[in-house]
């Protein structure tokens, strides 16, 4: 008796188990489909989905009925607050489906979430019911969070040297770290002197699309005007969008540069020389760079037989933005042929690009053989004359 | 020559030579213009310079503003089968001016005027002058008016006016085409004195037209070819005998007015001589050169010109006046 005793607590015990095994998962959002009979099976494919927010979720449901034919009501027993959930069948809401003796009828849950939702996982329950069995089918429906929207620039090559002439290109990379798409619109903070575009795709841009997690490769282009000194030029350029903005620092180092020119006091580039005759022309030379021209040499390449030489040759030093003077004297060839010819000076300073320019010389001959044409003619008027007092008025 | 005898020459020669100079240039020149043979000659050139010009607009219109002197180019321009104005003119004044000159003392002479017009107060120095002068302004009324005809009609054809350079260079020919005629007719009146048959006077001046005009040339390559051979195939001998050449060929007045005219109407021209290669080093191509340098290339040719005229003259007047007229 007290063996038996001990058998049935022991049965006992284990049912309560058994039971408790069942029963505790069930309270912690157990999602097994629970049928009171073996005839009505209400199930889903996929019963525990992820989902972003503001989604609309849409679950297929299946209803089973095994030995007879029979009409299965449907009702959704739990739905979490502000939910809106609909079973639709053949494109209507529905509320009981007729289902043939060993076969299935499909239905289609439809979950709209409300506006605002905290991340978390939410549950729903499906009920079916016939007369003599029910059945219930629990969905695990997750919101998972948003990654916020973040911006990030990054640079191989943050500090380029150049001249003052030199187009400066930085390649940065424009990062998306974010699960929303965002139009960034760009920026620069640059001192005065300096134009800043950005290139993408070979266009200008200001601003740009960039979807979640993606990273395009934009160029920063910043062109120095003309007229700025050497040194070192912070830029910093923001991309903005969102509430979020990333920022970066570039910099460029402008290097100084003499830039020559030579022209001569009133511009022209031309000048007349008789043959055979010095001639002396004014020049200036001067210099529009960033840096000092040091020992500019000054050099000209006549054709053969003339003479050109600079007064004086070297030019100690030319400060920016300063010119200076220097004396030509071209001597053409004795027999140069009247005309135009073209005279390349070259000035060369010892650090720097030298600069050349392109001289027309009209070379004239001189007036003075027109004289023994005229004298020609005298000769012959003279030999009238003498003729005419040797044998006139007859 | 005794100092009496000197004394008596000084007495005989008494008063300007020139004495009743303009007279006769006035009546000659109204002879030239109202002569028939004026009229066939003025109607030749004018058919010429009309037909010349309007072939040149033409060619002018198809490739209008590509040119700084069209004006110029209204000489130049020749189109198959006519030659350009200027090929025209070459031939063209020394025919005129041998029309013009060629019986001008012996016509006198076989009318027997000669006698008549010197018993006036008028020296044979006036006489001949007048008729050399009358000659000369003759040509150059009709050239100034064919001139004039061409700047009109290019001021029609074209509707650009000239600008100041073409005008300067188109007066500089204008003054070498008048005096290239003057040669011409000097001596026409040359032969004219020396022939007492008008005929073979206009036949022996004819003559020296051609000789010029076809057979000069060939013979101052011979000549050039036999003074200065090339014997060794350097390229000194082949400079020299070529310059020899050339400064033969300029013998003639049909090559200087040639010269004249390239130098004139072609402001692109530098030289007429030779250029060596490093002569042109550096030289911009194409560039026009001012005028008074263009005049500068062709004074040597001018003043040859002239000078020519007025020494054919000289000699002209020195067999005039040493002929016997009173036959």
């Amino acid at each position: 008796m007290k063996r038996l005793g001990s058998i049935l607590f022991l049965a006992f015990v284990s049912v309560l188990i058994t039971t408790l095994a069942l029963v505790i998962p069930a309270n912690a959002q157990d999602i097994t489909p629970e049928s009171n009979s073996p005839n009505l099976t209400l199930y889903t494919t996929y019963p525990s989905l992820v989902v972003g927010p503001g989604e609309t979720v849409s679950v297929d449901v299946h209803v089973r009925v095994a030995s007879q034919a029979e009409v299965v009501r449907l009702q959704i027993s739990e739905v979490p607050e502000g939910w809106t959930a609909t079973l639709r069948g053949g494109g209507k809401t529905v509320q009981a489906v007729y289902v043939q003796a060993d076969s299935e009828a499909n239905l289609e849950l439809r979950l709209d979430q409300p506006k605002t939702i905290q991340a978390g996982t939410y549950r729903v329950v499906v009920t079916a019911r016939t007369p003599n069995a029910s059945a219930q089918l629990p969905i695990e429906i997750t919101i998972k969070e948003k990654q916020p929207s973040r911006l990030s620039f990054d640079v191989d090559l943050p500090v380029l040297r150049g001249s003052p002439s030199t187009t400066f290109r930085y390649s940065v990379t424009l990062k998306n770290e974010g699960d929303d798409e965002i139009t960034v619109n760009l920026s620069a903070n640059a001192p005065r002197g300096f134009q800043v575009n950005f290139r993408y795709g070979g266009q200008d841009v200001t601003s740009l699309p960039l979807g979640a997690k993606e990273s395009k490769s934009i160029t920063v282009e910043a062109q120095p005007l003309v007229d700025i000194t050497a040194g070192s030029y912070p830029i910093t350029i923001i991309a903005q969008g969102n509430d979020t903005q990333a920022s970066l620092d570039l910099t460029a180092e402008v290097t100084g540069q003499p830039s020559l020119s030579i022209t001569t006091p009133d511009g022209r580039l031309s000048g007349q020389v008789y043959t055979g005759r010095e001639t002396s022309l004014k020049l200036i030379v001067q210099n529009t760079g960033s840096a000092p021209a040091k020992g500019v040499k000054l050099s000209a390449s006549a054709p053969s037989g003339w003479t050109a030489t600079f007064d004086p040759e070297v030019v100690d030093e030319i400060a920016t933005n300063a010119q200076s003077e220097v004396t030509l004297k071209i001597k053409p060839a004795d027999n140069a042929i009247a005309g135009d010819y073209m005279l390349t000076l070259r000035a060369t300073p010892t650090q720097g690009a030298s600069k050349s320019v392109d001289f027309r010389i009209t070379v004239l001959t001189s007036t003075l053989w027109g004289i023994t044409g005229v004298v020609l003619i005298a000769i012959a008027v003279g030999v009238v004359m003498l003729a005419v007092i040797r044998f006139g008025r007859r | 020559m005794s100092a009496l005898e000197r004394a008596e020459v000084k007495r005989l020669r008494e008063g300007s030579p020139w004495t009743g100079l303009w007279a006769v240039v006035a009546k000659e020149m109204a002879d030239h213009l109202t002569s028939a043979r004026m009229r066939i000659l003025e109607l030749l050139i004018l058919l010429t310079a009309g037909g010349t010009v309007y072939v040149a607009m033409q060619q002018i219109r198809a490739s209008i503003g590509s040119d700084r002197f069209i004006y110029l180019k209204l000489f130049t321009l020749s189109q198959d089968p006519l030659p350009s104005l200027i090929g025209f003119l070459g031939f063209l004044v020394p025919l005129i001016a041998i029309a013009l000159g060629f019986d001008a003392v012996n016509g006198e002479f076989n009318r027997k005027t000669l006698s008549r017009i010197l018993a006036q107060p008028i020296y044979r120095d006036a006489l001949l002058l007048g008729k050399f002068l009358a000659g000369l302004f003759t040509l150059a009324l009709v050239f100034s008016a064919i001139w004039l005809l061409i700047f009109g009609m290019g001021l029609i054809g074209l509707g650009v006016a000239p600008n100041t350079e073409e005008v300067g260079r188109l007066l500089w020919f204008l003054l070498a085409t008048i005096f290239y005629g003057g040669i011409w007719l000097v001596l026409a009146q040359m032969f004219s004195v020396v022939f007492r048959q008008p005929a073979t006077a206009a036949l022996a001046a004819i003559a020296t037209w051609l000789f010029f005009t076809v057979f000069w040339n060939i013979l101052a390559s011979l000549l050039a070819q036999s003074l200065r051979p090339i014997q060794y195939g350097f390229l000194e001998e082949a400079l020299a005998q070529a310059e020899l050449e050339l400064a033969l060929t300029r013998i003639s007045p049909n090559t200087l007015y040639a010269e004249i005219a390239i130098a004139l109407l072609n402001p692109t021209v530098r030289s007429l001589g030779f250029v060596l290669p490093f002569q042109l080093e550096g030289a911009i191509l194409g560039t026009p050169l001012p005028l008074h340098q263009s005049v500068l290339l062709i004074w040597p040719h001018l003043t040859g010109l002239i000078a020519a005229t007025i020494l054919l003259f000289a000699l002209a007047y020195i067999l005039f006046q040493r002929q016997e007229i009173r036959a």
